[in-house]
């Protein structure tokens, strides 16, 4: 195999071209064999990409028609009144005019970005934990058990894991409170107090989210070169010193996907606020794709939850945008 | 920059691909396939009916398909029942389906729907209704006059109610016991039931809750806003229905009806609204309820039946939930809410609503005259799931085994009471619940909060009653 046959993508190199415009020559010797093999060539480099097409062109129509239609389609129904039952109406930029001017929307977005921060932080320690603890000595069959058990909260449905944490935050029946009661702590409104409902939300979701998180770290270090710690050791770096001088730096990609997919999941999170608070106390858990929903299924303004919709795309992007940006000051490729 | 063969090369083969995508277009286009209508029971000609659920008792769904399709052998009919949470979920999904373009022929609708099918979606029943009067008689005769009138739009009957449930106050005996005190007297006052609470808080202990009560339009703050002569949304009637009244009912029962309920001027910063929030919050101060945001109907039964509760209020439908949790009809009972300016009570009904989509109208309107039959509803309603709309059927038969002692109480709340109305439920009511949901949460945080909670409940009311649906 040559090294022409291994490039199956990308601009041609300079000598095909070359090739190319010799092909009139059909004379003998040594320019006519460059000029066969040159024609091999660019006809398996053809199959090669052609092939690649055929593979990627699936995923690129499944992602052409559920992501790229649906969000033109909702950049479009932004701009109009539309209620389901009758046909849309043009409303120009008063979608946007109305949400800029609602409190509830304005308060979905302060709240998305409260609840963002929080869960992705603990969401990202708690994981981080984790993995370094079921990454050091333990049994092989022992660090299966915690790998299966930390991830198999993800796997479950946010709607049930939502119900089952109202009944264990209850106030006044939830096992939750009863147990901090038996160490003598007072009954805490979870559900049922601002901070207590944000905090209930948190934790859900984080129960529920960190194992993605927790088996990217795992992946990440096992590929942490031993040999890296072991030099560590043998100038005497302590335990912590070890992982904030090199666990940390050398993870840093594994940290960048993990909190660029945590924050856009957190920015968009809806089951747990919408089963277990239902937004409240009041709004104070509303989250924008609450509001979304709300607007659009429950009061039948399409236009509006578009728009809503709009600007949570739009924040989405940004924060990711700025992720990258951060990324490259404070992410190490090895 | 690429040389020229190249680019007519390049122009060719795109030419080519461009060629052979449309080769296969058109042959796709013209190839007898597969579509979504082939999904067996879709488009079938079948009359589809959309219910709340199955998880009741769907041994009787199936009864009341396959006893339609007796009596009507020529009409194919599909339930579709729709998994939701609550009603306002349920309509969410059924307007889901009619923009996907499969919307149903019939569908289920609880008071909360009533006036937003009615004015969007639904057709009226008023033909259909004079034309098979003689029909109808013994069902009128047998269903109270508030329950059709709250099935009525603009004038126009929209749904036959086949179900209902009115607040009443349910009470647990070995609370009461514990507490001793007596089941209460039929007109008792809020004064009387705070008294009460006060004893079953005394006397069960601090993991206990006296009152337990859910935040939403049925059964949250509104019984409470009725019991004190007030209401969320100003109530009026519409003119029209008296084709139905005189023909159906009665001078005495036809007096005072009209066309159906208008709720238009939201009142929430009214004094008498106040009064009602400034009550429930000095009960959740003085620890003797729930939290709104607390109470949630799925653990109720659950902590009812095991003595954790004292007190809620629930409608007929929940003899058959606490005969399923294991209780006897000893173990508890049932009672009026407590009176304040009037005894006035709150109900939800239910029925089916006929859409404008539908193209098998006189086959629905055959359908809804079916499940108003008084075999139809025995056979539906036989596990006490709910309160039949037929005074007949409430009798001491349907509650022996699963109780309450004082099941009159179900139906009195709307013979003896007649002033007992609907829950507000406007065509905007989705969002007038939600309101109610947000306002009322933070309007009982604390003491201070009741005033200008009300107030922006107020003004968020006045959009939404501004807005059209």
């Amino acid at each position: 195999m040559t090294n022409t046959e291994i490039r199956p993508v990308g601009p041609e190199p300079a000598r095909t071209r070359r090739s190319r415009r010799n092909r009139g020559n059909r004379g003998t010797g040594p320019t006519r064999k460059a000029s066969e093999s040159t024609a091999a060539t660019t006809i398996r480099t053809r199959g090669t990409r052609l092939l690649a097409v055929l593979f990627l062109a699936p995923t690129v129509v499944g992602i052409v028609v559920f992501t790229v239609v649906p969000i033109v389609g909702s950049v479009v129904l932004s701009f109009f009144q539309w209620d389901v039952i009758d046909d849309p109406r043009w409303a120009g930029a008063a979608n946007y005019r109305e949400i800029l001017t609602d409190s509830t929307v304005l308060v979905s977005f302060r709240n998305t970005l409260v609840f963002m921060v929080l869960a992705v932080a603990l969401q990202l320690l708690i994981a981080l934990v984790l993995a370094i603890a079921v990454n050091g000595r333990m049994p092989k069959w022992l660090r299966s058990v915690f790998r299966s058990a930390f991830f198999f909260p993800l796997v479950l449905s946010a709607a049930s894991i939502s119900v089952v944490m109202k009944y264990l935050f209850n106030q006044d029946f939830g096992p939750v409170n009863w147990l901090l009661g038996t160490v003598g702590i007072p009954s805490v409104p979870w559900l049922t107090s601002e901070n207590g409902a944000m905090a209930a939300v948190v934790l859900a979701y984080v129960w529920q989210q960190f194992g993605f998180s927790f088996l990217l770290f795992v992946g990440g270090l096992n590929n942490i070169p031993k040999e890296v710690h072991e030099a560590a050791s043998l100038d005497g770096a302590s335990g912590v010193r070890k992982h904030l001088a090199i666990t940390l730096p050398l993870l840093s990609p594994t940290l960048l996907v993990a909190s660029v997919v945590g924050i856009i999941n957190a920015l968009q999170v809806f089951e747990q606020p919408y089963v277990l608070t239902a937004g409240g106390p009041g709004d104070s858990t509303r989250t924008v794709v609450m509001v979304i929903y709300e607007t659009a299924f429950e009061q039948l303004r399409f236009g509006e939850a578009s728009a809503v919709g709009v600007l949570l795309f739009a924040l989405i992007m940004a924060v990711t945008a700025l992720q990258f940006r951060l990324s490259r000051r404070y992410v190490h490729y090895q | 920059m690429t040389d020229s063969l190249l680019s007519r090369r390049a122009l060719m083969r795109y030419g080519a691909y461009g060629a052979g995508a449309a080769a296969l277009a058109g042959v796709a286009a013209g190839w007898d396939r597969l579509t979504a209508a082939d999904i067996p029971g879709r488009d079938d000609g079948s009359l589809v009916v959309a219910t709340l659920g199955s998880a009741f008792n769907p041994e009787a769904q199936r009864a009341l398909r396959d006893g339609f399709r007796e009596v009507h052998p020529d009409i194919r009919i599909r339930i579709n029942p729709v998994q939701a949470y609550d009603w306002s979920d349920f309509f969410s999904k059924i307007l889901t389906q009619i923009a996907a373009g499969t919307a149903p022929d019939l569908v289920y609708v609880a008071t909360e729907g009533v006036q937003l099918f009615a004015q969007r979606l639904g057709v009226p029943l008023d033909r259909w209704a004079k034309r098979d009067a003689a029909e109808l008689r013994t069902y009128f005769a047998d269903v109270h006059p508030s329950l059709v009138e709250s099935m009525m739009y603009e004038g126009s009957l929209h749904q036959l109610p086949v179900e209902f449930n009115a607040a009443d106050m349910y009470l647990n005996s070995r609370v009461l016991e514990r507490a001793g005190a007596d089941l209460p007297d039929d007109d008792w006052t809020h004064d009387d039931f705070t008294t009460l609470l006060r004893a079953m808080k005394r006397s069960n202990g601090d993991r206990f809750t006296p009152y337990f009560w859910t935040n939403r339009l049925w059964g949250g703050v509104v019984p409470w806003l009725f019991a004190n002569d007030t209401n969320l949304l100003t109530e009026s009637k519409a003119p029209g229905g008296d084709w139905l009244w005189n023909s159906f009912y009665p001078e005495a029962q036809r007096r005072g009806r009209g066309g159906g309920y208008r709720w238009t001027t939201p009142l929430a910063d009214s004094d008498r609204v106040a009064e009602v929030y400034d009550y429930l919050s000095s009960l959740i101060q003085e620890d003797l309820c729930t939290r709104p945001e607390g109470g949630d109907g799925r653990n109720l039964v659950g902590v009812f039946s095991t003595g954790r509760v004292g007190v809620t209020p629930a409608g007929g439908f929940w003899a058959g939930g606490l005969h399923e949790a294991g209780m006897k009809p000893a173990d508890y009972d049932v009672r009026y809410f407590p009176r304040r300016r009037t005894r006035r009570h709150q109900f939800g009904a239910a029925g089916y609503a006929m859409l404008r989509t539908s193209k098998m109208r006189d086959e629905a309107w055959e359908f809804i005259k079916y499940t108003a039959r008084k075999d139809v509803m025995t056979q539906l309603f036989a596990a006490n799931q709910t309160t039949p709309a037929r005074r007949s059927m409430v009798d001491e038969a349907r509650y022996r085994e699963t109780g309450p002692a004082h099941w009159q109480v179900f139906y009195d709340t709307l013979d003896k009471i007649p002033t007992t109305g609907p829950i507000p439920a406007p065509p905007q009511v989705n969002e007038v619940e939600q309101l109610l949901i947000k306002h009322t949460g933070t309007a009982l945080a604390s003491p201070g909060a009741v005033r200008p909670a009300l107030r922006r409940l107020q003004g968020d009311l006045e959009k939404a009653m501004e807005r059209e649906v």
